[in-house]
């Protein structure tokens, strides 16, 4: 049986779209077409088809040749290297391509680093436009000093660690009195 | 605090108590807010340091604002399997947090009303039910608890996409709206389908009992929206209170339909089920659920008029495995739950129990 994807090579890989318990149409393809709409379902940036869509779509970029293929992810996502820019983000190194595999975010500043790619996932998933948030934000400034207090009281963690090691315990002694009042406060907070 | 949890399967959630708008047809309504702090990555990359300083952040804020005195908080890490699946079955934490890693927490009331999930998919997941349809009351309670949080603790979220989560799925408002609702006559008439595809044209999913990718065992199916960005949580709420009441009208339609037309079929169905969960020796899971639907059918249409829906809803969550376990105080073969099983069911149902 010749594929029926591309009508020419044999057909060697058996694929159906499995709904609920219904198993749906089913489509004998070559090796070498399985590669490619394996590339086209997993791109995190198109809709989810069904595989005959799928197939039709993959038949277009078959005719129209080598570059429109380029375009495609490798399998699992990852975009080709050198194709596109690959912004990383510096707070917990998530890549592009590693998001768009895993779809789920590594931390809130991916959603900065990442932004020029995004308002076309989310117009998709959310089915709106423009992909802009639309309810309640808390004021701005809320909880920020619970932020800061925490990140000041790991920075003087980590200089007590280290004046401890240079035993420099004049410093160490006053790093840890600084520690001890910045954690009361919640407490004394919570007194009055 | 863990005196609470003795009691757990004895004393079962507010929710249950089939009372409410269109208790009829309608179980629960639950909704839910995705939260995240600023200042740590997501919950799946995230240290198990950092999960711990989540943990502890979360808990701190959840004191100051004094949710309730009978407030039950549980650090995940630390609970055997058997007690995580309870809470699963409860729909107090999510299978992704009961089967999780590293330091992870759920506090609730006594009620059960409220669930704040800690170092879930997002560090918070906030979630109230109601029972029956009621998604403005749970809504605004809801509302309460994270409106007290955001005071104190710093979420992450941004002007454009709102609030941040780790799925682009619940970007901007965080907020799913689940309704529960029990459809045997769509179901019995195969018309199933057709409210499966009519929600997804208006953006909405529906799934099976336990949520996401599970079965619709008895009927029991939950209705939630689909997206969370774009609109605000007051066209989220508007947009399940247009959808709910067609498929309840639907569903009410067919169950007159059968009645009135199929008379002595429902009524075979229905009292043959009553017959069957009170003499049954054995019974797996998907047998009492698929009986328990018909026997609320039937008490809806008159049929059975000596069970109350509570008891039928009761026995959904205490017939489950892990219950059923959990009363036991061990883990149990499937063959000898399933005696417990018909046992459990034969007494809650036994003519004059109730």
């Amino acid at each position: 049986m010749d594929c029926q994807c591309c009508n020419k090579k044999p057909a060697r890989i058996r694929i159906c779209d499995v709904e609920e318990n219904n198993i749906g149409e089913q489509i004998n393809v070559c090796p070498d077409c399985f590669n490619l709409i394996k590339r086209y379902m997993f791109d995190i940036t198109k809709p989810l088809m069904t595989t005959p869509d799928v197939i039709r779509e993959v038949q277009g970029l078959l005719t129209a040749g080598e570059t429109s293929l380029a375009t495609l992810p490798e399998p699992g996502g990852i975009t080709p290297v050198g194709k596109e820019p690959v912004p990383v983000c510096p707070d917990c190194g998530m890549s592009l391509s590693e998001f768009r595999a895993r779809g789920r975010f590594g931390c809130p500043r991916d959603y900065e680093v990442f932004a020029e790619h995004l308002d076309p996932l989310f117009e998709r998933i959310h089915d709106v436009q423009p992909a802009r948030h639309q309810g309640h934000l808390p004021e701005k400034t809320a909880g920020e000093e619970v932020v800061q207090r925490r990140q000041t009281v790991a920075d003087l963690r980590k200089r007590l660690d280290a004046a401890v090691a240079e035993e420099n315990y004049e410093l160490a002694a006053r790093l840890r009195d600084q520690i001890a009042e910045l954690e009361a406060q919640p407490k004394a907070e919570e007194r009055s | 605090m863990n005196e609470a949890f003795e009691n757990f399967p004895h004393i079962l959630g507010e929710w249950l108590k089939g009372t409410g708008p269109d208790s009829d047809i309608v179980v629960s309504t639950r909704v839910r807010f995705a939260r995240n702090v600023r200042g740590f990555p997501f919950t799946g990359r995230a240290s198990d340091a950092q999960r711990s300083d989540v943990l502890k952040l979360c808990e701190d804020a959840l004191k100051q604002v004094h949710l309730d005195r009978s407030v039950v908080t549980l650090e995940l890490d630390k609970l055997p399997e058997l007690k995580r699946d309870v809470l699963v079955e409860r729909h107090l934490i999510s299978r992704e947090l009961a089967s999780g890693e590293g330091p992870r927490g759920v506090t609730f009331g006594r009620g059960e009303m409220l669930s704040i999930m800690i170092n879930e998919e997002d560090h918070l997941r906030l979630q109230w039910i109601k029972s029956g349809f009621d998604v403005d009351r749970a809504f605004h309670a809801l509302c309460k608890v994270d409106r007290a949080l955001e005071k104190t603790l710093p979420y992450a979220t941004s002007d454009r996409y709102g609030y941040l989560t780790a799925c682009p799925t619940n970007v901007g408002t965080g907020m799913r709206v689940s309704v529960m609702v029990h459809l045997p006559a769509l179901t019995l008439k195969e018309n199933i389908d057709q409210v499966f595809k009519a929600a997804q044209r208006m953006n909405h999913a529906v799934r099976g009992l336990y949520g996401e990718g599970t079965r619709a065992f008895g009927d029991m199916y939950q209705i939630s929206n689909q997206t969370t960005l774009g609109r605000s949580e007051e066209q989220i709420v508007e947009a399940i209170k247009a959808i709910v009441p067609k498929i309840l009208e639907f569903e009410r339609q067919r169950r007159g339909q059968l009645y009135t037309e199929d008379r002595s079929f429902v009524e075979d169905k229905v009292l043959r089920s009553l017959a069957l969960l009170r003499s049954a020796r054995r019974l797996n899971v998907q047998e009492m659920m698929s009986h328990l639907s018909m026997l609320r059918l039937g008490v809806d249409l008159g049929i059975i008029s000596d069970v109350p829906v509570r008891t039928l809803n009761e026995l959904f969550i205490l017939g489950q495995p892990s219950h059923l376990q959990e009363s036991e105080g061990r883990v149990l073969p499937a063959s000898e739950r399933d005696t417990r099983r018909a046992e459990l069911v034969r007494s809650r149902l036994a003519a004059g129990s109730n």
